[in-house]
């Protein structure tokens, strides 16, 4: 099937088989590794993505139901050299170890801080809970996306 | 670029990413039982085409592998639940599993032997064997507690459960005609080396390992697996590069879980708390095929059984058994956890039998000075340790507090790192840079971020001309690999000696050492340390947990708290960061976690939310408290992470014993037991 797709700001045109998974398209056709795959049971978050301003998790989705739509990755988020304050703030907090669930992470604190600038540690616990890490224990994800959204109150970048 | 920065922005190169032109994919067919008669394998390939077994390397390899040994596909009989039976490959893997249907295979289910304890009586799983016990050892020397006042004894069981890494294994493998080149997700490249070459019966010069960023591994990414060796074999068959990922089902029945032990306890003590001896029978679930690890892990339990205590009797009977279950293979602590929760609990058991004060009784059965125990193991002064812990973890407030619902535990434990055979690391200056190579490379600690503040350090430069550059058995001789807390201990004294040795080289060209000389001109060293004799390297830690227990037996963690000697630590955050890390494992260990298998051998749990890798609102913060006693070793180091899931695990327990007044003997723990008939 046909679809036409916004990855990143960018139109891209494909023909693609009805039951290829959308993350399976990012990562094998559009070869944006960085949208991982941590799970068979859409558990664990590693394929977050954001369509259209939301996260959604690209292995509960096929390919072409993201016709038409906007999709940022990872791979978008940051503009050139300069990192998005999230990717800031985890390099400074420590919010990785592995780095295996960081993109996952990053575009649910992503999608996370726009619809709550200022979340308590509460509301971060809940908001990441579609995400799994298993080095962390979370303690410094958390304080990244506090960091990344405190900066943001500060009116700083 | 920074690793750090290369993952935050979705540019890690893991197994998964790398593609190569004309690439096939694996799938492979596993067995659907857990024990069965193999009646048929028609289609894609199996054991007709490659007949071979899986070397004992690894964690924990003891070099000559146990007499039944692991068949790359199984033939004749199944063994275990997700045993490689075929394989099939394609253009992509989509195509890789439609191909799946086309082979076609017949089994005769048997009942299957899933517990160690049932192995012990139950008719042989293989056939050939006259029972499943596979080695049966006694340690220390039998003793008779004449003075003991009190004798108390107790059985426990720790049942099994999967590393799960977010990132599951993987493997790419390209032969180019004369040579395999390997990329894949590990904790040993050279293990995995050296098990391709024996596996496929190939010379080692054929074989470089290139380690991929790796997602984690936390035990499971060490061994030598069957489909390393399919996909191997598949490559220098088709000349075309093959690449196999793992799903997350088959992660928790193909990769090798952890833990799956049990053990009975006899405590002798006097009144006034001295613990005279002990003696004890442990049974380790080897799984299908015991390699050196699984044979040794009783004794190893066995071994640390007095911890941090100066408990001067001790006999122990230590057994290892096959099952119907995957290979035992190590998961963060690897037979540490299970020696200081089966301890720990006869403590406590022990401070309420006495009417005494947990923390007291710890403490009076310290030692001020070097003390070998009955086992061979020896430990330096504890007792200063542990005063200090307590109060640093503010036990004596907490334990004060009312509490309801609420509880309090304690655990004291010893780290013993594994040093055996040492480390490697290479150095070349060149063009003003220096290049460093490790044995064994990072799979989330951050190797490079010690690496260079060593050579930094004992070389005067700076930290930026330092490139540590991915792992490559090619480019040094050879190496061990990252497990058992041992990183900053071996491959730190290996970079610090390495280091060293320009330092000479540089003496022995200019007659004096300077920064500028050593970068100025084109030097290299090459190290292997092996040699470790020091009971410093064995660290104390100490954990305290409290807990709310709501009546449908609920459990929420309030406060969770360490206080570990991490020795010198070479970054404290990034110390701090795996013990929060390790913290929430040690919890998962005992709430979520669990590998589950009905009568029958189906595994029950076969997703990681349902096998228990918990999201962040189940976890709470983590006080990660430390102190830093160095080690005799140059630069001072311990070992740190495998300390919380060995200390956390014993006192959440007691923080729950404390809030329900159940006493609890298992885990994983599953929440009926706090409020069922038992109590
Ligand atoms: S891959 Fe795990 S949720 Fe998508
Ligand atoms: S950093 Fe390894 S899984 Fe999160």
């Amino acid at each position: 099937m046909k679809i036409s797709v916004n990855f990143n700001g960018r139109n891209v045109d494909a023909d693609v088989e009805p039951r290829k998974l959308l993350v399976d398209f990012i990562r094998d056709d559009l070869h944006l590794t960085g949208t991982h795959v941590g799970c068979d049971t859409s558990s664990c978050g590693a394929c977050t993505i954001l369509l259209d301003g939301v996260a959604v998790k690209s292995c509960t989705m096929f390919a072409v139901q993201a016709n038409n739509r906007n999709i940022t990755t990872i791979e978008g988020l940051s503009k050139g050299d300069e990192l998005h304050r999230l990717q800031s703030a985890f390099i400074e907090e420590g919010g990785l170890q592995c780095g295996y669930c960081t993109p996952g992470m990053i575009m649910t604190s992503a999608w996370l801080l726009s619809n709550n600038a200022a979340p308590t540690e509460k509301e971060i616990r809940n908001g990441i809970s579609g995400n799994l890490c298993r080095c962390t224990g979370y303690d410094s994800i958390i304080r990244s996306i506090q960091k990344a959204s405190s900066d943001r109150r500060g009116g700083r970048k | 670029m920074e690793a750090t920065e290369r993952f935050v922005r979705g540019q890690g190169r893991y197994v998964g990413d790398i593609e190569l032109p004309g690439m096939l994919h694996l799938a492979i067919i596993r067995s659907k039982y857990a024990r069965a008669r193999l009646l048929r394998v028609e289609g894609g390939i199996s054991g007709r085409d490659l007949s071979a077994v899986i070397p004992d390397v690894g964690e924990g390899a003891r070099g000559e592998s146990w007499k039944i040994k692991q068949p790359v596909f199984a033939t004749g009989q199944v063994n275990y639940l997700g045993q490689p039976v075929a394989a099939v490959y394609a253009d992509n893997r989509y195509l890789a599993e439609d191909l799946m249907d086309s082979v076609d295979v017949s089994y005769e289910p048997m009942q299957p032997v899933l517990d160690e304890q049932e192995a012990m009586t139950a008719e042989p799983i293989h056939p050939g064997l006259n029972s499943n016990v596979a080695t049966d050892q006694f340690i220390g020397k039998d003793f008779e507690a004449k003075d003991a006042e009190v004798v108390l004894d107790d059985a426990f069981k720790i049942g099994r459960i999967a590393t799960d890494p977010i990132e599951t294994r993987g493997i790419l493998v390209n032969y180019d005609g004369s040579r395999l080149n390997v990329w894949v997700s590990t904790q040993a490249m050279f293990s995995i080396r050296n098990g391709l070459c024996a596996t496929l019966g190939l010379p080692i010069t054929s074989v470089r390992v290139m380690q991929a960023d790796t997602g984690g591994a936390f035990g499971s990414k060490s061994a030598m697996y069957p489909e390393y060796a399919i996909a191997a074999f598949v490559s220098m068959k088709t000349h075309r590069p093959v690449k196999w990922l793992e799903s997350r089902k088959e992660h928790l029945t193909a990769s090798r879980p952890g833990r799956g032990v049990s053990g009975s306890m006899k405590l002798f003590a006097k009144r006034d708390g001295t613990v005279i001896g002990l003696k004890g029978e442990i049974i380790v679930n080897g799984g299908a095929y015991l390699d050196g690890l699984a044979r040794f892990s009783p004794m190893f339990i066995g071994m640390q059984l007095t911890g941090p205590y100066a408990i001067r009797n001790g006999y122990v009977r230590a057994i290892s058994v096959v099952t119907n279950t995957p290979p035992l293979g190590p998961y963060r602590g690897a037979g540490r956890p299970e020696a200081a929760f089966f301890r720990e609990r006869m403590m406590d058991l022990l401070a309420d039998e006495l009417k005494l004060d947990p923390a007291e009784i710890r403490i009076k059965n310290a030692t001020d000075q070097v003390f070998t125990n009955p086992f061979g193991m020896r430990i330096i002064g504890s007792r200063q340790f542990m005063t200090e812990a307590f109060d640093s973890l503010e036990y004596y407030r907490l334990a004060r507090e009312p509490n309801g619902r609420r509880g309090v535990g304690i655990s004291c434990f010893v780290l013993v790192p594994a040093l055996m055979e040492g480390e490697s690391c290479k150095l070349k200056v060149d063009n003003g840079r220096i290049k460093a190579w490790l044995g064994g490379n990072s799979h989330g600690q951050a190797h490079e971020v010690f690496v260079r503040k060593l050579i930094g350090s004992t070389l005067d430069v700076p930290t930026g001309v330092v490139d540590v550059q991915p792992g490559d058995t090619d480019m040094i001789t050879s190496g061990v690999g990252v497990w058992g807390s041992r990183s900053a201990i071996v491959a730190g004294y290996a970079t610090v000696l390495a280091s060293q040795m320009l330092k000479e080289k540089v003496v022995k060209t200019k007659g004096l050492y300077t920064p500028e000389y050593l970068l100025a001109g084109n030097y290299e060293a090459e190290v292997l340390n092996e040699k470790f004799d020091d009971p410093s390297l064995n660290s104390f830690g100490a954990n305290l947990v409290t807990v709310e227990v709501d009546e449908l037996g609920e459990v929420t963690v309030e406060e969770c708290r360490s206080y570990y000697d991490v020795g010198n630590a070479l970054n404290r955050e990034m110390v701090k960061g795996q013990i929060a890390g390790g913290m929430a494992q040690g919890i998962s260990s005992v709430l979520y976690e669990g590998l589950i298998f009905a009568k029958d051998g189906t595994l029950l749990t076969d997703s990681i939310a349902s096998a228990g890798v918990p999201p962040a609102r189940e976890l709470p913060h983590f006080v990660t408290g430390i102190t830093e006693h160095p080690s005799s070793l140059p630069h001072g180091a311990k070992g740190v992470g495998e300390a919380p899931t060995i200390g956390v695990p014993p006192a959440l327990v007691r923080a729950i014993e404390k809030a329900t007044g159940v006493r609890i003997r298992n885990i994983p723990l599953h929440p009926e037991v706090l409020i069922g008939p038992e109590k």
